[in-house]
């Protein structure tokens, strides 16, 4: 547990430090709202000084992060910020995320889709996984060929049908899951890329 | 929590007189046992023991008062067939949880018949109270759920009864007399120690007994607590659930994982009085998809490390 002073900007408005100016401002909107005075949420929670506290801290936050300059010159000033973003985490999420993502499942109009997990063979899998789903229950839903199924998760990019199927299977998996089909056909298809490359 | 990956007691408690308890608690029960799953219901209300009512079935004779008793060595015994398949009830908790003098050790005692139980779930609505008997059956289960509607009234009484239960978790986490004094202060809100929010009490705990204070870190990061939003008439009552997420971590340090809400429907109290589950009377209404989406969660929700 942090005091709202030792927060950083990202963790006040509980956003990844690789997020986008949208998800900034979405962020924001969603912090400003909480902590009104007036808001429901709060509601005989926090003493008032508590409250115009966390209110001006929310501010500066956007304030620096909204602005591309003033943004940069902060997350130089700490770079440990970035240090969670190695590419052993990205591989292996922290579970918070995760649940979250699983939150994000069935709420579908209001979903959270969180952003900072690389969408791949090896994180469907787990997503799956922690949902409790199996690889049946997917295949019964999407109609695709277990083999395949399991192809796509462990990343067998020689076994994987061409792209135009694969396209169409990832995009029902993504269904299933309740995640955004376009970001998982882009983050499979960079796996074509980087294998090449290697 | 250990292997009984299967068996599964949530709680349900914590929120205002009529926020919904009773009614969620006994229509996912109904969605948990369409799903192929045994569920059992414990009726624990010490103010007005009704999930009988809601499933359409007579008050039952022998209760969990008997089995306290020792009238009835069974704990199965006292089980009573609902007309759904799959789906037991079991009412009289509420003697329990009255008992002035149950001790700790006879809490666990029924918390262990109670998971002993042949069931994959077990729901237990433990009315609106925050006695320290509902409070421990709260902390004691696998995942204790919170319903709220959005109101300040509701919310007052959930964040008092949240409030009640994480300073009572800390206090049988601490060992120090001085640390268990300090979380006794900070629950009076005009304390002298000047107390005023969790993070305040780490510290002064932290100061006076560093290894007390750590524990206390370290149960506060592992309380999750559950929230479903009740009654709710629009996109903007739905946010709160995600405002008061919001607001327990930067007030406790606590994650409140949001379970889902329900809308606001009519169909709800058509159905309480023909006295059937609306999962029973109207499985297509607004509320009873609402209710679906919470049981798909509670019954995917792998993680059940919520408490210990
Ligand atoms: N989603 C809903 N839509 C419409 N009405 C609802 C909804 N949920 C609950 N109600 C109404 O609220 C009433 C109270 O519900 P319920 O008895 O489940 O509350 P409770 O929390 O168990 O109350 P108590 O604390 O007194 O035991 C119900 O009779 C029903 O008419
Ligand atoms: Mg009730």
């Amino acid at each position: 547990m942090k005091r709202i002073e030792d927060q950083t900007y990202y963790e006040l408005l509980e956003i990844s430090p690789d997020a986008t100016p949208k998800e900034i401002q979405q962020a924001y909107d969603r912090a400003k709202e909480t902590f009104q005075l007036d808001s429901l949420a709060i509601y005989s929670l926090f003493p008032q000084e508590e409250v115009t506290k966390i209110q001006a801290a929310i501010e500066e936050a956007y304030r620096v992060l909204k602005d591309e300059e003033l943004r940069r010159s902060y997350d130089q000033s700490c770079p440990h910020l970035f240090k969670h973003l190695s590419r052993a985490q990205q591989i292996h999420p922290p579970s918070e995320k995760l649940h979250e993502m699983k939150q994000g499942l069935s709420f579908t109009d209001i979903s959270l889709e969180i952003k900072d997990i690389p969408y791949r063979g090896t994180s469907l899998k787990q997503l799956r996984e922690q949902l409790g789903i199996d690889l049946k229950t997917i295949a019964a839903k999407t109609k695709i060929n277990p083999r395949i199924l399991e192809s796509i998760e462990n990343e067998e990019l020689d076994r994987l049908p061409a792209p135009v199927y694969l396209k169409g299977f990832l995009k029902a998996y993504a269904r299933v899951l309740n995640i955004d089909p376009q970001r998982l056909i882009e983050g499979y298809f960079q796996l074509f890329q980087e294998r090449k490359k290697k | 929590m250990g292997g009984h990956s299967q068996r599964v007691i949530w709680t349900i408690g914590g929120g205002k007189g009529g926020s919904g308890k009773s009614f969620i608690t006994t229509n996912i029960g109904v969605c948990l046992s369409k799903m192929g799953t045994r569920v059992i219901l414990i009726d624990a209300d010490l103010g007005g023991a009704n999930l009988h009512t809601f499933l359409g079935i007579l008050p039952p004779v022998p209760t969990l008062s008997d089995f306290i008793k020792k009238r009835v060595t069974q704990l199965h015994d006292l089980l009573i067939q609902t007309n759904i398949p799959n789906l037991k009830l079991l009412t009289g908790a509420q003697d329990l949880l009255n008992a002035a003098d149950a001790k700790n050790v006879q809490k666990r005692k029924l918390l262990r018949s109670i998971k002993d139980l042949e069931s994959d779930y077990i729901l237990v609505d433990l009315g609106g109270g925050n006695a320290l008997n509902v409070l421990d059956f709260f902390l004691m289960s696998d995942g204790g759920i919170l319903v709220v509607t959005p109101e300040p009234t509701a919310i007052e009484n959930t964040y008092r009864f949240l409030k009640s239960a994480f300073y009572r978790r800390l206090k049988q986490t601490v060992s120090s007399y001085s640390a268990k004094t300090l979380i006794d202060q900070t629950m009076d809100p005009k304390n002298e120690a000047g107390i005023q929010t969790p993070y305040d009490l780490f510290q002064e705990v932290k100061r006076i007994n560093e290894e007390d204070g750590r524990r206390m870190m370290e149960e506060a990061s592992k309380f999750h607590p559950n929230l479903i939003l009740n009654q709710v008439r629009s996109k903007k009552d739905i946010e709160i659930g995600f405002s008061m997420r919001s607001a327990c971590h930067q007030y406790f340090g606590i994650h409140l994982h949001y379970l889902g809400y329900i809308v606001f429907d009519q169909e709800v109290s058509n159905s309480i009085r023909k006295r059937k589950p609306l999962m029973v009377e109207n499985d297509k209404s607004k509320a009873a998809q609402c209710l679906k989406e919470i049981a798909f969660r509670l019954a995917h929700s792998g993680s059940l490390d919520s408490f210990n």
